[in-house]
């Protein structure tokens, strides 16, 4: 993605020389740089997988979780662990609660407790204490989500919608930076529970992943031991600076009603298409602001475009949007759907 | 468009369309089988099934109907109306409500609306479900317009009337305007049938059809149709020929010579000068017998003989390619005819040289009307002794053709026989011969409707040399072969001929059958085809007609009805548009669309100079996209301006920045952007893209008033 235009293609137009306010450009200015760092780190580990990190540090700073589909052994975990290591807390490693990375691997004898923490005995003060479970990171990998019982599967999926926690009665607030990518095996499906549809709401994107092509495979043989010992990654950015870049872009990405259109006629577009079964709720829409936000930063833009929508779209709609039996071919629906709509809005600059 | 109520009604305007072009070619067919009352409720039949086959026919429950189905229900709807119609006219009850015409009238509306609902119903249900439907419906349209068409061709007068004579008015052919309303609505269901199919490239299939069509028309405009074979009823025995055989029949086979319709009225004539024949009759040529076929004498094939004949009506004017020689033995009469019955070539009085066509006051009653202007002749016999026979400017082989004959020596034996007893001062004078041969059979001739001679190998030469009794036909063939055998160019005119005495001091005179007529003719060197027609003094039948002089009059009033005529005119002229205008108007407008053409699109370049500085990101990258489209680069339906932007970048590279810029303005926080920034990057793309791009697509896109069209 970033690789198709230059970083610096737009940074010299006019239009950002007289922005709103010199603090305004300047916050978002420091939020793309910490995001070019944060993905040069990752991009870094893991090889010919730019659009995936590309989408992963759009979910993480929007502040939602990924759902990747993949085989095994395509680097998912390096992806979530080079992310977890590329973000230092700033805290002191003493009163540190929050890991930066942790890995769950999911199965069927999982329990609750296992993911979230469990209350222990202390017999020092005879009570109990609360000892907080992998949860309680940054980034967190859930592997093969589907292989576990429902019941795990809907008290991860409270931590992820929430970003707390409920053990005993006690709720327990996790980082705000709390981060999930989950994994799921396409074809292995035998004693699975498959995610049912609202629980798939619960993730901002589903990426199906592809094998990466023949060079970066090359790359990945050669440069394997590099990688290996050089496992600390030299960049790094803070927790604060994540969260502040999230606020940042908040602030100063432009989201212009004619794109918010653009949104809502592509959806009712598509619940009144008759090859769709069940159309996307209104939340995905607001969950995707956030992320066309980001979108835009990263190409750095102060403003969502067009192309930010073609990007994301398929993404955070795919596994939301239900096709009707027999019919194939979801990315012909989308656009179809989204033909008329990106037409207004490329009209509507020009009125 | 997001309003429902706005969407519903732009969805509505194509089939609205459709409803009106397929009720209109409905109508058009209508026309000749039914009576009003018919005509309309099968418009308003077809209207109302258009509109509800494309509400119901794919919607619940009539979805799960199949179209086989619907097809059966249709026919039996119509086998029931059909009955019911029946049934209305043959009741007494409903015809002493109604009176008789009232009730069959209700049974037409009836029958009709049925009909035209029902086939709507099923060309709609036909276009909706199957995929070669809406061809049929096509189909359909231009067929209805042919069948109309073809009832129109070659001059006739057929309904709808007010185009018909709106275009003879007007001295046009209501072929074409026809031809054209048939031809737009044909284009205009095409149209709609893409639009709804939604395939974007036929438009340019659809001009190709769009200029077929006008060729078409430019075809007939400067050709004309072909002509349909009419048969050869000149009346000569008062019966009308069937069949449309090309070939002439012999006419000596012309059937039995009855007497019945002999008083049958064929034609006519106003007298526009005053004019009085020299030996008692009126000639009227329509045309005439002129090559020798090895059998008989026969129309002449060949382009270069009979050249003073007119052989083809017109809607505007025709003149004879030849004129009468020696105009000071002429009177220049004007005449106007009105065919009663249907003729295949115009005639006139002798000698036509020009035919125009004439407004027709009574189509019920005249077929056809037309002017002639003839050169009828003033001379007397003493002015055409002593002159040559021939013409100088004819060739050898017309000469030789006007001068076959059939090989039998008896032609010129008898006819050395009657000119021996000439007085030798006339023995080398054609029209003393002529006029020799033409006396020796008034005096032997006997005229008879009997026609013995009819299946012999040669006719004439069964009459000539047998017992002398014959026709009109067996007079004037036998009388040109015996001119031929001395030399004289001769040939056998065929038309009418009326006594004077007929036109009883009116001006006024009617052809009837019975005048139907054959004579011979000699052609006299300069002076031009001489009719030297025998009148046997023996006769066997009265071929006298009684005078019908009422008739006569009143046709003849109905005919010259100037007045009232120059006044329906006026009428029709002051509430409709000349041609002349409307063509003129359509050139006007045409010319304003281009200009307007042009000129926005030079607003549209310059408007980035004196522009806001809000708007001048859009005007000014507007002006880049008018650039760049009047090279043809545009950015397709539905796609981002950004890939845009990628795509015309192999010709414009700097179209990337300015998109980027111009998406920044508009979609982003800050309107502002400089200026002259602005007209560099224009200026960049300026170059760039007389850089990239050939010199001639240039110079196409500079002409194009509409390339800015294109601009999304």
């Amino acid at each position: 993605m970033s690789d198709k235009l230059p970083v610096d293609s737009k940074t010299g137009s006019p239009a950002d020389d007289v922005s709103e306010g010199p603090t305004a450009d300047q916050d978002l200015r420091q939020a793309i740089s910490i995001l070019h760092k944060l993905s040069c780190s990752v991009k870094k580990q893991v090889l010919g997988r730019d659009d995936v990190i590309d989408l992963t540090i759009i979910a993480l700073v929007a502040g939602g979780h990924v759902l990747l589909e993949d085989f095994p052994g395509s680097g998912k975990t390096t992806l979530a662990k080079a992310l977890g290591e590329a973000i230092k807390s700033e805290e002191s490693t003493e009163d540190k609660i929050f890991a930066a990375f942790r890995r769950i691997q999911f199965t069927p004898d999982l329990l609750p407790s296992d993911v979230t923490g469990v209350p222990v005995f202390d017999s020092n003060s005879s009570a109990f204490h609360f000892r907080p479970g992998p949860l309680f990171a940054h980034i967190v990998l859930a592997d093969e989500i589907n292989r576990t019982s429902p019941k795990v599967q809907s008290a991860m999926l409270e931590a992820m919608g929430e970003k707390q926690v409920t053990v005993d009665n006690t709720t327990y607030l996790l980082d705000d930076l709390f981060f999930v990518i989950a994994t799921q095996n396409p074809l292995d499906l035998v004693g699975t529970y498959p995610l049912p549809t609202p629980q798939l709401d619960r993730f901002l994107f589903k990426i199906t992943m592809n094998h990466i092509d023949r060079d970066s495979e090359m790359s990945v043989l050669e440069t394997y031991i590099d990688r290996r010992n050089d496992l600390l990654t030299p960049e790094f950015v803070t927790r604060k600076q994540v969260l502040s870049a999230r606020q940042a872009i908040e602030d100063n990405v432009n989201i212009h009603t004619a794109i918010k259109a653009c949104l809502v006629d592509i959806s009712r577009n598509l619940r009144d298409d008759d090859r769709v079964l069940q159309g996307n709720s209104t939340r995905s829409l607001v969950l995707m602001l956030p992320a066309l936000q980001v979108a835009a930063a990263l190409q750095h833009r102060n403003f969502v475009s067009a192309e930010d929508i073609e990007l994301l779209l398929p993404k955070v709609l795919g596994h939301r949007v239900e096709l009707a039996p027999g019919v194939a071919g979801k990315e012909k629906v989308f656009s179809d759907c989204m033909q008329a709509p990106m037409e207004q809005l490329a009209r509507s600059t020009l009125l | 468009m997001n309003n429902p109520a706005s969407r519903n009604t732009f969805h509505r305007i194509p089939g609205m369309l459709r409803a009106v072009i397929i009720a209109s070619a409905f109508w058009a067919l209508s026309l000749s089988l039914t009576v009003e009352s018919g005509s309309a409720t099968a418009v308003l039949g077809c209207l109302a099934a258009c509109l509800s086959a494309d509400r119901w026919v794919n919607a619940r429950p009539l979805d799960q109907v199949r179209l086989s189905s619907i097809a059966l229900t249709t026919l039996g709807f119509v086998a029931l109306t059909y009955w019911l119609a029946g049934l209305i006219v043959n009741s007494a009850l409903m015809s002493s409500l109604l009176s008789p015409i009232g009730a069959f009238k209700t049974a037409e509306a009836l029958l009709w609306f049925s009909i035209g609902f029902m086939a709507s119903v099923m060309l709609r249900s036909l276009a909706l479900r199957t995929p070669f439907g809406s061809f049929l419906e096509v189909l359909f349209v231009a067929t209805a317009f042919i069948i109309t068409l073809s009832a129109h061709r070659n001059g006739m007068i057929h309904r709808p009337f007010f185009i018909g004579d709106y275009a003879l008015i007007r001295g046009l052919d209501p072929a074409t305007i026809l031809m054209v309303i048939g031809c737009f609505a044909v284009i205009t269901i095409s149209a709609l049938l893409m639009v709804e199919k939604d395939q974007r490239r036929l438009p340019y299939h659809f001009v190709v059809i769009a200029l077929l069509c006008l060729s078409l028309i430019g075809y007939v405009q400067f050709f004309g149709l072909p002509t349909p074979s009419v048969t050869d009823d000149m009346g000569l025995t008062g019966q009308e020929l069937s069949g449309s055989r090309r070939q002439r029949e012999n006419p000596f086979r012309d059937g039995e010579n009855t007497s019945e319709d002999k008083q049958a009225p064929v034609a006519v004539i106003v007298f526009r000068d005053d004019y009085s024949p020299l030996n008692g009759s009126y000639y009227f040529r329509e045309s005439a017998y002129s090559q020798f076929n090895g059998v008989m004498l026969d129309y002449s094939s060949r382009d270069d003989m009979d050249v003073d004949l007119i052989s083809s009506f017109t809607n505007s004017e025709l003149s004879a390619t030849s004129m009468p020689e020696s105009e000071e033995q002429h009177k220049q009469v004007k005449t106007t005819v009105g065919m009663l019955i249907p003729h295949r070539n115009p005639f006139g009085l002798e000698t036509p040289v020009t035919y125009s066509s004439a407004a027709n006051p009574n189509n019920s009653r005249f077929k056809r009307t037309y002017d002639t202007l003839s050169w009828a002749p003033t001379y007397n016999l003493e002015f055409l002794l002593g002159r040559k026979a021939g013409r100088e400017s004819w060739s050898d082989t017309v000469r030789s053709e006007y001068l076959l004959l059939p090989e039998d020596t008896r032609y010129q034996d008898l006819a050395e026989t009657i000119v021996a007893d000439l007085k030798p001062e006339y023995v080398d004078d054609p029209f003393a011969i002529a006029w020799a041969i033409k006396s020796y059979l008034d005096k032997n001739g006997t005229y008879s409707l009997k026609n013995d001679h009819a299946y012999e190998e040669d006719p004439a030469a069964s009459f000539l040399f047998g017992d002398l009794t014959g026709y009109c036909m067996h007079f004037s063939f036998a009388a040109t072969y015996l001119y031929r055998s001395l030399g004289i160019p001769a040939r056998v005119g065929i038309g009418y001929s009326v006594p004077a005495s007929n036109r009883a001091g009116g001006s006024a005179l009617l052809i009837q059958a019975v005048h139907g007529h054959a004579w011979p003719e000699i052609y006299l060197k300069d002076v031009g085809w001489v009719i030297v027609d025998p009148a046997p003094q023996k006769t066997l039948v009265d071929m006298s007609t009684d005078p019908q002089n009422e008739l006569q009059q009143m046709l003849g009033d109905m005919l010259r009805d100037d007045t009232s005529y120059t006044e329906f005119m006026e009428s029709q002229r002051a509430g409709l548009m000349d041609i002349k205008t409307l063509l003129t108007v359509i050139a006007a407008f045409v010319v304003a669309i281009l200009c307007l053409g042009y000129c926005t699109r030079a607003y549209r370049s310059v408007a980035p100079g004196f522009c806001s500085t809000e708007k001048k990101s859009q005007f000014a990258y507007r002006a880049m996209l008018d650039q760049l489209a009047a090279v043809g680069i545009t950015r397709n339906y539905g796609e981002s301006r950004e890939h845009f932007a990628m795509r015309a970048a192999i010709t414009s590279p700097t179209i990337q920045t300015a998109t980027a810029t111009h998406l920044a303005c508009s979609l982003g926080i800050n309107r502002q952007s400089r200026s002259d920034y602005w007209d560099s990057l224009r200026r960049e793309v300026n170059k760039e893209v007389s850089e990239n791009i050939p010199g001639w697509r240039r110079a196409i896109g500079l002409l194009n008033p509409y390339s800015w069209a294109f601009t999304r």
